[in-house]
This record gives structure tokens, sequence and C-alpha cells, in this order.
């Protein structure tokens, strides 16, 4: 069936009242989390797993979706109001975004930040529509070779791009590993890495990892660091609308920022800080208005938030098509398909195409529940900045717990959970970056599969990982990534 | 990218201790890898490589890297800690706070099985808004013993299982 029929399709199964409902319940929980501090998409979606296996595997995560987009239209709002990017992605929209607000156009912010979301998310979109079902049929080309080349360059990428230094990102890139081992070995059936403890016999649960990481690492650094400063909230006078001119302006850059972020959200390790960087750079020399930049630029607004939309969308890419996740949030999404006995991929689009396409489908509806919500109800979003930190820090630690106490009723998952957080306040101390760690755990287990696998075939002979085209171009990049700015840098040394 | 300063700030206050064992921890979990790999059965091979493969390589990456640490700590090699919401790396660590909210962390573990969730909520709830300089803590017990029993129920309805209220009472 061709791609458009698919798709209607899809929106049958989105548009049912229960599936509205969840995207609304997603849509709205995002918006929130992206307003909060201390808490992001990938932390949220990691605690509602458990509850939503009663839910059904459409319904999840048609509301999953709600939640990922709606964190970056949330994150735009504290970087317009209060100059603290939501998330990271909003980062560039706090540096023209506040400025606005700061000059009585708080207003003009706010809209043009949530319909260039609106305008990138749905164009991102429709580009995963088209493009999904090629790559997915492209990947069914794909050897045990092949995906195990993938694998290592999205090791290398994030561990090289991710944080300010490479040694320390492969430092946690291989911790991912080594917790990836943990558990019972599939082939042979031995259990590795267990220590004795018959809790670990099912490996590291990624959600415990993960909360752990995220919420309890997060609260024990804010708490030891924490400045009691209240937040400066700019009021936002006039209404929530854009003038003729800033209409003109900002129409190119939501167009170039959706450019920007959707392909770069599909890379490993791409992310929203690189794309929204690239966006304001780029309209900053572009715009005919360079000396507003610095002094609230509308352009860097509409840019910025335009390539951080698009870049999440990017993100469902190698997902759904490779079952490769790039970014945290998308490791928990896959996370969450294994919950659901899934594996995302090629074979998904044909075994579960109501699934793939409900999923497609409600992001278009999704986008446009965040509009509304969004720009009528701003004042409603920004209490929310009013919960006082100490029990905002408290009440997420409590969601965590509860999170992997209903997962397992596990004590030792209690343990982990305080162990690996104090890892996690030791990474932030000493500027580790986190992510790789999620990636080699949940893609470590992936390319040791794929090269078993792949090895099998070729009755152990090693050459086999190098015989594709596809698997010599992976590996070939990820020695890219590795040493050419080794080699830049040298370069520059010398001369 | 790295960044290599000199061991010295110029502001006359003594550099902070390098983070020697930061290096050691990171050899030392190497180490283990490598240690649980030797013990596995070599009898169970499967495509020439036994389930000691991956095992041997995060243990060998771990090492390898750890000693890199190691010398660019040597070199002087700056740890700038991260900024993020509410706290900036620059700020000097509160201990108290660090311990408190570490408590927190804990107490589950030794709370939930007798007390049940919520009342670990309760406790757990006020040691985190201690470790943020809340001194209102008999506003903080009520509210995190509401919120301990309302997520204890919520939940239990959407079908988590999350034991009994106070086990100790057999609630």
């Amino acid at each position: 069936m061709d791609t458009l029929g698919l798709l209607l399709q899809g929106f049958d199964v989105a548009l049912t009242p229960i599936n509205l409902f969840w995207a609304l319940v997603g849509s709205t929980l995002g918006t929130a989390i992206g307003i909060l501090p201390g808490i992001g998409p990938a932390l949220t979606i990691a605690l509602l797993l458990p509850v939503t296996v009663s839910v059904g595997p459409v319904s999840a995560f048609i509301m999953f979706a709600g939640v990922l987009y709606g964190a970056m239209y949330g994150g735009s709002t504290t970087s317009i109001l209060i100059n603290t990017p939501g998330e990271a992605g909003s980062m560039m929209t706090a540096l023209e975004g506040n400025k606005m607000a700061r000059a009585g156009r708080g207003a003009a912010a706010l809209a043009t930040a949530a319909i260039g979301s609106f305008v990138a998310g749905t164009l991102a979109t429709l580009a995963l529509t088209f493009a999904a079902p090629y790559i997915a049929e492209l990947a069914f080309y794909f050897k045990p070779a092949d995906y195990f080349a993938l694998t290592v360059l999205a090791f290398t990428s994030v561990a090289v791009v991710m944080g300010s230094s490479r040694v320390r990102g492969f430092i946690s890139l291989f911790i991912g590993l080594a917790f990836g081992v943990i558990g019972i070995d599939n082939m042979t059936g031995q259990p590795r890495m267990t220590f004795g403890f018959a809790d670990l016999l099912d490996g590291m649960e990624l959600t415990v990892v993960l909360v752990s990481l995220f919420a309890v690492g997060e609260i024990i650094y804010v708490a030891s660091r924490y400045k009691n400063q209240k937040d400066e909230v700019v009021s936002v006078k006039g209404g929530m609308w854009m003038s003729k001119s800033d209409w003109k302006r900002s129409f190119m850059p939501w167009i170039r920022g959706t450019a920007i972020g959707f392909p770069m959200g599909a890379l490993p390790g791409g992310g929203s800080e690189i794309p929204t960087m690239l966006s304001y750079t780029i309209e900053k020399n572009l715009t005919k208005h360079k000396d507003e930049f610095g002094k609230g630029a509308i352009e860097g607004v509409a840019g910025p938030e335009a390539a951080n939309n698009a870049a999440a969308a990017g993100v469902l890419v190698p997902l759904l098509t490779l079952g490769l996740p790039t970014s945290a949030t998308a490791a928990i999404l896959l996370a969450a398909f294994q919950n659901f006995g899934l594996q995302p991929g090629p074979f998904l689009f044909t075994s579960n195409p109501e699934l793939i396409w409900g999923l497609i489908a409600s992001l278009y509806i999704g986008n446009a529940m965040l509009l509304i919500l969004n720009l009528p109800l701003i004042g409603v979003w920004v209490k929310l900045l009013l919960i006082p930190k100490p029990q905002l820090y408290a009440g997420i630690l409590i969601f965590a717990m509860i999170g992997i106490w209903g997962v397992s009723g596990s004590v030792f998952d209690l343990a982990s959970m305080a162990f690996i957080g104090l890892m996690g306040y030791v990474m932030r101390v000493y500027d580790f970056p986190i992510p790789p760690l999620l990636i080699g755990l949940i893609l470590g287990p992936m390319a040791e599969n794929q090269l078993r696998t792949a090895l099998a075939a070729g009755q152990g002979n090693p050459a086999v990982l190098v015989e594709s085209p596809m698997s010599i171009a992976f590996l070939s990049l990820s020695f890219l990534f590795l040493f050419v700015p080794f080699l830049i840098k040298r370069l520059r040394t010398v001369a | 990218m790295s960044n290599n300063t000199n061991t010295s700030n110029n502001t006359g206050h003594p550099s902070p201790a390098k983070p020697w064992w930061l290096g050691v921890v990171v050899v030392l979990m190497g180490v283990v890898c490598l240690y649980s790999a030797n013990e596995l059965a070599n009898t169970a091979r499967y495509s020439a490589i036994g389930p000691g493969l991956f095992v041997t390589v995060a243990g060998i990456g771990l090492i390898l890297l750890g000693v890199l640490l190691l010398i660019q700590i040597a070199r002087g090699e700056k740890f700038e800690s991260q900024d993020t919401e509410n706290a900036e790396g620059n700020t000097p660590m509160d201990k108290r706070a660090f311990f408190i909210a570490l408590a927190a962390a804990f107490v589950p573990v030794f709370m939930i099985n007798h007390l049940g969730l919520p009342i670990t909520a309760m406790v757990a709830f006020t040691l985190v808004t201690l470790a943020f300089g809340s001194k209102q803590i008999v506003l903080n017990l009520i509210i995190g013993f509401i919120l301990g029993t309302a997520s204890w129920y919520l939940f239990s309805l959407l079908g988590l299982q999350l034991g009994e209220f106070i086990p100790l009472l057999g609630i």
C-alpha cells in the first residue's frame, strides 16, 4: 500500500477518542516538563513506562510522542520568560528570546517560538512520513555485519560529540557497555558480571539506570550547589500575536531551521544542541537586521526553535526504521518498545503498521494540540514556575522511587538507584557526559548479537565484518569521527 | 575537547587536589570486568567467540581509558563541573546538603519494606527539601505524606504493585 494510504490508516487509529485523549495527556505533560527544571522527556517517559503497560502500545507511544514534542514547546517558554532553557535545545532561544521579552516583545517571541515549532514539527513529520518507509526498506538489505558497523558508528559519534572530552566520553560509553553485559548471556546461558546477585541475572534495567542518572544524580548535584534565587519572570504584555514584519522575518528561519534540524536529529549523537546553534549562526549571518542580534532579534528565536522541533522528529527516523537510538530519549523509547515485546526496525513496519502509522499520524495531531495548548494558555504554564524548587526536586525523587519500586518491587533496584545516582553526581562534578553511557547500555547487547551472528555466518572469519560496502562506509565514518578532530588539532598546533 | 591548564590558578588560592582516584576507579572497573571474563567457562563458544569477548572488550577499554585519564590528570587536566538549571558548576559544594540528599536516596532501601511507600516518601521528601535549605520541616512532612499516599493510591489503581500501605502493621 502506498505511503499516503498507510498514513490515512494511521489517522484512523490516532483519531479514536482514546488515542486523542492520550495524545492530549502526553502533550500536556510534555509542556509541563519542558517548563519545569530537573526533569526532561527521557526521564518522564521512563517514569511513565510502568503505568503504560496496561494501556497498550499504540496509546502508550502516542502519549510518549506527545511528551517528546511537548517538552520542546515548553522549554522555549522558560527560555523566553526567565532566561533559563527548559531543555538543552532551547539554549539559543534564551539568547534572543529573553531580550525580546525584556524589550516588551515577549508575546511575539512566544508566538514565533510556538508557531515555528508547529511549522517545523509538521514539516519534519512529513519528511518522516515519506523517508521512513524507504529507509526501512533499505534496512531489509542490512546484514548483521552492517548493523554491527552501524552500532560502532553510533558509539564513536556519541562518545566524541557529547561532552568536552573524548576520553571521558569513551569512559562513559565503556561503562555503559560493561553495564550492558551484566546478566545471562543470550547464546550460552552463562551469567556474566552478576557476582552472585540473583537480581542481576536479568541484567541492568535501563529504567533504573536512566532514572538514577538523570533524576537522583541531578537532585544530589543541584542540592549540593543550590543557589536559592527567585526566578525573575518577565511578564508578557499585549496579545499573543505577531506583526506582519514579524511573520515576514520568521518565515524563512522556520524553513531553514527545519531543514537543519531534521537530518541532524537523525544522526547518532546529533541531538538538538548542534542544529540550534547552527541555525542561530546562519540566521545571524543571513539577516538584514544584524544589529538586532544580541538585543532581541526575532530570527534568533524562530530558526533555533524550528531546528529544535525538527530534530525531535529526526530522532524518530533511525529509531523506527533501524531500531537505532541516537539520543537518551530515543534510547528510552527503544526500551519502551522492548517492554511491549516489540523491536523497532524494518520488520515492525510490516508486522505492526497500525502502531507505526498511528504514531506518525499522532505527531501531526499532537503538533496542532501543542499550538493550541501553548499560545493562549501561556499564563497558566507560567504558574508552574511558582512551585518552590525544594519541593519540586523532592517530588521528582518520590516519582523516581515509585517508578523503580513499581517496576520490580525490588530493594536491590532501589539500592542500585542510590549508588548509580551517586555515580551520576560524580559524572556531573567531573564533566563525564551521561548519554554515551545509556547508548552503550542499550546498544552494547545489540552490537554483540550482531557481531556474533555475522561471525557465525562467516564461520568465524572476521573478514566478514568488512565485506559489504555499507559496513566499510560505517566503519570508515567511525574512524573519521574518532581521528579527524585529533588530526586537525595537531595540524593547527604544527601550523 | 579537553582543556589543559597549569596546575595553579592566578588567585593565589591553592589549586584543587588532582582527582587521581577517578582514574584509579576506572582502571579498577576494567580489572573487575577482566576478572569476570576470566571466570567465564571457555567451553561454551559460539561462532568462534565466547560470552567473555564483550566483557573483555569493556575491561580492556576501561583499563586503557583509565590510564589515559591518569595521564591527563598528571598533565593538569581541568575538570569543570557541569552547569545545570539551579546549580552552577563553579559553586562550592555544600557537604551538608550533599550528605542529606544522598541519605534521601538511600532511605527507601531501609524503610520501604517495613514502613511502606507513603511513610518512606514522607521521609525522603523531607530530607530532599532539607538538603535544599527548606526549614519548613513539619509542612514538608505533611506534603511528603500526602504525595506518597496519593501516589500509592493512584498508581495502585493503574495496576502498579506498590506493596502494603504500612507493611509493619499489616495495613
